[in-house]
């Protein structure tokens, strides 16, 4: 609804052209370091946009992303430990995280505002409870992934993960569909009086949203091949899914692109130059984007050019 | 057939008894005035036709169908549509943007849907607005776009509720003329505190006092009925 048609082929062009660029940087003799901060990039890429595909979209604010991603991780190694092929051990990831946002989605979607908020606080909470006491997924000493990988399949994987969330986001974005989701976040109660079905809308919206969440926590998985319980679910996780977008631009479909960066830039200089108060320096350099930018740095940064396209989507973080 | 009936609908909100019994008939086209003090429960009403409130008794039919049960978006979907007292527009979408939003027509494609709301937003006069924010119209605008965005639905049933209200007289002849032209095959149900400029326009007129229907029939009934005086200037003292 956004773009024109030669604009649109443009957008989404862009993306992959980005994410060949990087796949190709081993190939330019960039350093391991490098390759790290790129992988690192398309993992929290991946991670702001499936929040931004949710959340942003439709103005439910979720913390439960990082537990999604958590579950794609256990999921998937816990598939190959058990002696699944890699493609099925992989797709093991995705799917219950899809299944697991199905059991929140149902819960917890016709709370609006912050009572969503909370709820899925909550699940993020109890996720990291059960997989501490589950014998199964190794307690609180967690799993590791006994079979060992090439590091270069988690970096391709996160790459064309990244690329494809940021397409889906764009084909979302400029559908039907992705107005309606609009006018769910503006006004809910108008978006009904229309014939928006919205419960159904926002589970739909919710479950890919987990699905591309777990698919970042499962190639992650196969990337770090030790999971402990509590750095996986830890909150930080769902901090960054929603920093990004926060900091990029909510509801765009590139401003996560320059959140992500941004954020890994930032925090890379920071842990340099501030080693020991680096963390502060993150959450006021956040405070500093949010305060005076507060549709984020892409809709700023056109706005200053003023440029159309990107427009600027007011965060919202209640309903109506 | 009727396009609208209700029977014996009756909603409580805590102590206050919002909707007693109200039974009310629509024909196609034909516009109901629905007016009365403030508090007289006319946009609850409203809100138990829209299905935005559950009845605690009583029965929607439309076009003899029972949709008491169904949810605010199943009512939108048969042909219900409705504008809000207080403007509720999208304001980060387009005008066009708010006319696309709604559930699509029958068989149209994405492209039909698009010229459609051209159509229809040049008939509320906002074609030159199409690409702007609604954030950025002015109130008389935003009454327009509502009608526009609710026309998109393609109504059978049109609930306006307080259109007229917050606009300049010639902005509410224009919204008028906009709903005279609008009743042909449609029923049309307007809440409106503007009667003087209104009341012209109903084909019939309903009062409504304390969740009660006090008075129906043609305007010019309904005028000097005293028990409308009463409702809206209290009992004479001599």
């Amino acid at each position: 609804m956004a773009a024109s048609k030669p604009a649109f082929l443009a957008n989404m062009l862009a993306p992959v052209v980005v994410a060949a660029i990087a796949a190709l940087l081993p190939r330019f003799g960039a350093s391991s370091y490098v390759q790290i901060l790129v992988y690192y990039t398309a993992f929290y890429l991946a991670l702001g946009q499936a929040w931004n595909l949710m959340s942003g979209m439709t103005g439910y604010v979720s913390f439960a992303h990082g537990a999604l991603a958590g579950i794609g991780s256990y999921a998937t190694v816990m598939a190959i430990n058990a002696g699944w092929p890699l493609a099925a051990g992989i797709l093991a990831g995705p799917i219950v995280a899809l299944l697991a946002s199905l059991i929140i989605g149902a819960t917890s979607l016709r709370l609006r505002g912050t009572s969503f908020t909370f709820t899925t606080l909550f699940f993020q909470a109890l996720a990291l409870l059960i997989v501490r006491k589950l014998p199964a997924t190794g307690g609180p000493g967690g799993l590791t992934l006994e079979e060992i990988l090439p590091i270069w399949l988690p970096q391709l994987l996160m790459i064309a993960l990244a690329c494809a969330a940021t397409l889906v986001v764009l084909f979302v974005r400029n559908s039907r569909n992705g107005v309606r989701l609009l006018a769910i976040k503006g006004d809910e109660t108008a978006a009904l009086s229309l014939g928006i079905a919205s419960a159904r809308l926002k589970l739909v919206i919710f479950c890919a949203s987990a699905a591309i969440a777990g698919a970042a926590g499962a190639i992650h998985g196969l990337f770090t091949a030790s999971l402990y319980p509590d750095v996986v679910f830890s909150v930080d996780i769902s901090l960054i899914a929603l920093a990004v977008p926060l900091i990029g631009g909510v509801a765009t479909v590139f401003g996560p692109v320059l959140g992500a960066l941004f954020f890994v830039g930032m925090t890379e200089l920071l842990a340099v130059y501030l080693p020991s108060l680096h963390i502060v320096a993150i959450g006021v350099a956040l405070l500093i984007v949010i305060l005076f930018m507060p549709g984020g740095l892409l809709p700023f940064i056109a706005s200053c050019l003023r440029l159309r396209g990107e427009r600027p989507a007011v965060v919202k973080e209640v309903g109506p | 057939m009727t396009l609208l009936t209700t029977r014996g609908l009756d909603r409580r909100f805590g102590g206050v008894h919002a909707v007693r019994g109200v039974d009310l008939d629509v024909s196609p086209g034909e516009v109901v005035g629905l007016f009365g003090p403030n508090g007289a429960g006319k946009t609850t009403l409203f809100n138990l036709i829209a299905g935005s409130f559950r009845p605690d008794s009583g029965q929607v039919l439309l076009q003899g169908k029972d949709i008491t049960g169904l949810p605010a978006w199943r009512r939108a979907r048969l042909g219900i549509g409705r504008t809000f007292q207080v403007t509720r527009p999208f304001r980060d979408l387009t005008t066009i943007e708010n006319l696309l939003t709604g559930v699509p027509r029958k068989g149209s494609t994405r492209s039909h849907d698009a010229d459609l709301a051209r159509t229809l937003l040049a008939k509320v006069g906002l074609a030159e607005r199409a690409d702007e924010l609604a954030g950025r119209l002015t109130l008389g605008m935003l009454k327009r776009l509502e009608v526009a965005r609710v026309l998109a639905i393609d109504p059978t049933l049109l609930l306006l509720d307080e259109p007229l209200a917050g606009l300049t007289s010639r902005e509410a002849t224009e919204i008028l003329d906009l709903i005279v032209s609008l009743k042909a095959g449609i029923g049309i149900v307007m809440v409106e505190h503007n009667v003087r400029q209104s009341l012209p326009v109903c084909d019939r007129a309903v009062v409504m006092d304390a969740g009660k229907i006090i008075s129906s029939g043609t305007p010019e009934q309904v005028r000097t009925d005293p028990k409308v005086v009463q409702a809206y200037f209290g009992e004479k003292d001599d």
